[in-house]
């Protein structure tokens, strides 16, 4: 119980230092549009063994190069008409022809249809790397993309700026310090909130309520949020463990795993899992994470452009094999949550209590265009041992719960109370 | 004028939509000039790369995304619209081909087809009402027909209703054979195509508790046929006797620039309709025609919130001028212009490339126009037969 908490200048710093790892390494994985960054790399590079994607710089010898990449050149009679119309008489101010730019490959890269496909124009690019020196920190919030619906805060931080400053998860961003946001990428967005730590940022959001946009400032601020908290709930012989995971970044696991020896030590009669709002991680760390739970088998399937298949498979390692299990999801749970609780499910090892889950089973690499913009392509998606898709539809919990704002406020959780119930009885509640 | 009417509207409605409501149009290239009234520039396509990192990006794109590629059009559709996005001007939009051609039949208020009107229903299947004594009914077409096929050629699970509405119109004298479903019979129609207007503008005479007689000329939308339509509404009010007009504008969301003007130019002598203003250029401004049927009668003009665009150029040219008093509640507030540009692929591109202001300089766009007698219509009126501000005209007209 007195582990060190990781230091994070909230989450967004995170994301975006380890997404610039990514772009060093060549593979970011699970990047989720949640801005608040919860892209991460995969720790292990060279597993992917002949991979397309060769990090920069790296011998190739061993590993098989992508073939020079197909000539994309394409008809562009159409934009230049389109331009020359704009140029002759567009009323207003013609915008840069790197605003352009920006605008055709944001319209070009919206044509996909893919939520997580997201173009990064070279300016806030910049502002990711210059984020990663560690100067720069948050307002404690989750942001995500709503395909139509611009960008929305997914979470708010107790206690953090976002949350003093009256900010409320379900909030529409409209802009930041002045500059609109309906276009840009969740990723963008995030760059754009950052920035040194005791400088106000001013937020125009919309509010369901609420009939007109309204402005709130909030002041930058250090972000420290515990990776894993745990607790016994209740006592004697119907006392239930409870840990819970904020993501699965790069010590995941190794924290996790001693939080849940201490409780096992106590022989409590269950396990609860709580991932909920858990926006994912590192790959790696989904399987070391399930690794702790599962027997020896195929954890999780993964599919690229060219139809082929990878199995990633946990080992007999995990400490609480056999433990009744619970685990605790929600509409924000997504990518390695996702995972951990469909092989769960897979595996008949536990309950999945709460909401349906976020729904996001692919993975995105970043590259880099010669303006200097990042353009992060979804390339692969992954399915459950049993081969269940988890992109778009999510993971269906075994029990549903819902947990309202009003039990929020009101500090209740009948989902963690169906948890308890459930290991304590052995009963599930009817539908 | 005839029940067909609004259901027709309905149906051009559904393949229409916002975009007729935020009309406000000068057609270049295409189908009608503006009839020389508006400086036109050339448009200049200029040879060259575009936009060179396009390809670049799309390329990495092809390389590794998990799913299907989109075809280098959609590609193409794509980028337009982000580069139109730029500049973060709701108007100035991209239409596709197919939507395109719908808005055109539209805005030239005729096109060949077989008279019917068509909806999607909760199933998704597409459900036909023939229009009276038009070529469908004529062939049997019944009301609530379900439609199964166009020329022996099956309709995809979900159709989309714009595809639809193409391939049923074609060129006047054509046949077109469709498969109808009716209950659980299915039927073979042939159809030869015919002109089907699609009017914007009814008139009929009120009488006040008096017994004055006023001509009331209400206007859905501005379409090529839309002054032709108003003369003969006036000529014929005026033959049968009606001593005073009322125009009404209400959810009238605009259409095409040179109507406005024309239609304004029959209540106006003289003068000046509305000022244009472009880029690094001196105002424009547009005279009365002349020659109006309408220009000495009394006259009050009825407009809502919904009243936009070309309703608002009207409406703003008859109140400066003194012409007439408007009634009702103040008006959308569309003051700019867009050229529609036709693509070389059949889509298009609606440019807004001037802002509109009234004679008197009062600026339209974001504004509106303020009624001078601002009375709005409580919802169940329109239920219940009445109309409190047809009501509150005829007050001005017949004091």
């Amino acid at each position: 119980m007195n582990q060190p908490a990781p230091s994070r200048s909230t989450q967004i710093l995170r994301g975006t230092a380890l997404a610039l790892v990514g772009v060093f390494a060549g593979m970011i994985i699970f990047a989720m549009g949640i801005a608040a960054g919860i892209t991460l790399t995969r720790g292990d590079f060279s597993f992917r063994g002949a991979s397309a994607f060769p990090p920069p710089g790296t011998a190739t010898g061993s590993i098989s190069v992508t073939p020079a990449a197909r000539a994309a050149e394409v008809d562009q009679k159409l934009i230049n008409e389109t331009l020359a119309q704009l140029r002759n008489n567009w009323y207003g101010e013609l915008p840069s022809s790197d605003a352009l730019t920006n605008g055709a490959i944001r319209g070009m890269v919206a044509a996909l249809g893919d939520d997580f496909t997201a173009y990064v124009e070279p300016k806030y690019a910049r502002m990711l790397e210059d984020d990663a020196s560690g100067s720069f920190e948050g307002i404690g919030a989750t942001l995500r993309s709503v395909n139509g619906a611009g960008i929305q805060i997914v979470r708010v931080f107790d206690g953090f700026p976002a949350a003093k400053a009256g900010v409320q998860s379900g909030d529409a961003i409209e802009s930041v310090n002045g500059v609109k946001v309906a276009t840009l990428s969740a990723t963008e967005v995030a760059a754009l909130i950052r920035g040194p730590g005791g400088t106000p940022v001013v937020l125009r959001l919309r509010r369901a309520d609420t009939p007109k946009p309204f402005e709130i400032t909030v002041v930058r601020g250090k972000i420290v949020i515990p990776l894993v908290t745990s607790k016994m709930i209740g006592t004697g012989t119907d006392k239930i463990g409870y840990v819970s995971l904020y993501d699965f970044s790069a010590n995941a696991r190794q924290q996790l795993e001693p939080r849940i020896r201490e409780l096992l030590d106590q022989k409590p009669k269950g396990l609860i899992l709580d991932l909920r709002d858990n926006p994912g991680g590192l790959l790696s760390q989904a399987v070391e994470v399930g690794d702790l739970f599962l027997p020896e088998g195929d954890f999780i399937i993964e599919r690229d452009q060219a139809g082929n298949v990878k199995r990633l498979r946990t080992t007999n390692s995990g400490i609480a094999q056999t433990i009744p299990l619970a685990v605790l999801v929600n509409g924000g749970s997504a990518s390695a949550s996702e995972i951990v609780a469909g092989a769960i499910q897979d595996y008949g090892r536990g309950q999945v209590i709460g909401e349906t889950t976020f729904g996001k089973g692919s993975v995105q690499l970043p590259k880099t265009l010669s303006n200097g913009a990042q353009l992060r392509i979804t390339i692969e998606r992954w399915f459950t041992p049993k081969d269940r898709a988890i992109h778009g539809t999510g993971i269906a919990p075994d029990i549903t719960v819902a947990r309202s704002s009003e039990d929020s406020k009101a500090n209740r959780d009948p989902q963690l109370d169906a948890a308890v119930n459930f290991l304590q009885t052995g009963v599930k509640p009817a539908p | 004028m005839s029940l067909k009417r609004p259901i027709l509207l309905t149906l051009l409605a559904i393949g229409w939509g916002l975009a007729m409501f935020f009309g406000g149009w000068v057609l270049r290239g295409g189908m009608s000039s503006p009839g020389g009234a508006l400086p036109q520039p050339a448009p200049q396509a200029q040879a060259g790369p575009g936009l060179p990192l396009l390809d670049e990006a799309w390329s990495k794109v092809r390389e590794s995304y998990v799913g299907e590629v989109p075809s280098d059009t959609l590609r193409n559709y794509g980028a337009v619209r982000g580069a139109i996005q730029t500049l973060n001007d709701r108007f100035s939009i991209f239409i596709e081909p197919q939507i395109r051609a719908v808005e055109r039949d539209q805005q030239r208020g005729s096109f060949g087809g077989v008279g019917a009107t068509l909806f999607i229903n909760d199933e998704g299947q597409i459900v036909l009402t023939p229009i009276r004594d038009a070529p469908a009914e004529k062939a049997g077409l019944k009301a609530n027909d379900i439609l199964l096929a166009i020329d022996g050629v099956p309709l995809a699970p979900k159709p989309e209703l714009n595809e639809v509405l193409l391939r049923i119109r074609g060129d006047v004298g054509t046949i077109v054979n469709l498969t109808v479903g009716r209950g659980a019979d299915r039927y073979e129609l042939r159809i030869v195509r015919a002109v089907i207007e699609t009017p914007s503008t009814t008139w009929r005479i009120v009488t006040s508790t008096a017994g004055a007689k006023a001509g009331v000329i209400a206007i859905q939308s501005f379409t090529a046929r839309t002054p032709e339509e108003v003369k003969r509404a006036i000529l014929e009010l005026r033959r049968d006797g009606v001593t005073g007009m009322v125009l009404d504008l209400r959810d009238n969301g605009g259409g095409l620039l040179n109507a406005s003007i024309e239609v304004a130019s029959q209540f106006i002598a003289d003068g000046v309709v509305l000022l244009e203003r472009r880029r690094e250029q001196t105002d424009v401004s547009f005279r009365a025609s002349g020659g109006g049927f309408a220009t000495s009668m009394p006259l009050v003009v009825l407009v809502n919130a919904n009243s936009a665009s070309a309703s608002e150029i009207v409406a703003g040219a008859l109140q400066d001028n003194g012409r007439a008093k408007l009634v009702g509640t103040k008006t959308y507030g569309k003051g700019s212009a867009q050229y529609i540009y036709d693509l070389s692929d059949g889509s298009s591109v609606h440019v807004t490339f001037a802002k509109w202001y009234t004679p008197r300089g009062r600026s339209i766009d974001g504004v509106g126009l303020i009624p001078d007698i601002d009375l709005a219509r409580p919802e169940d009126e329109a239920r219940r037969g009445q109309d409190s501000q047809l009501a509150a005209a005829l007050a001005i007209l017949f004091p």
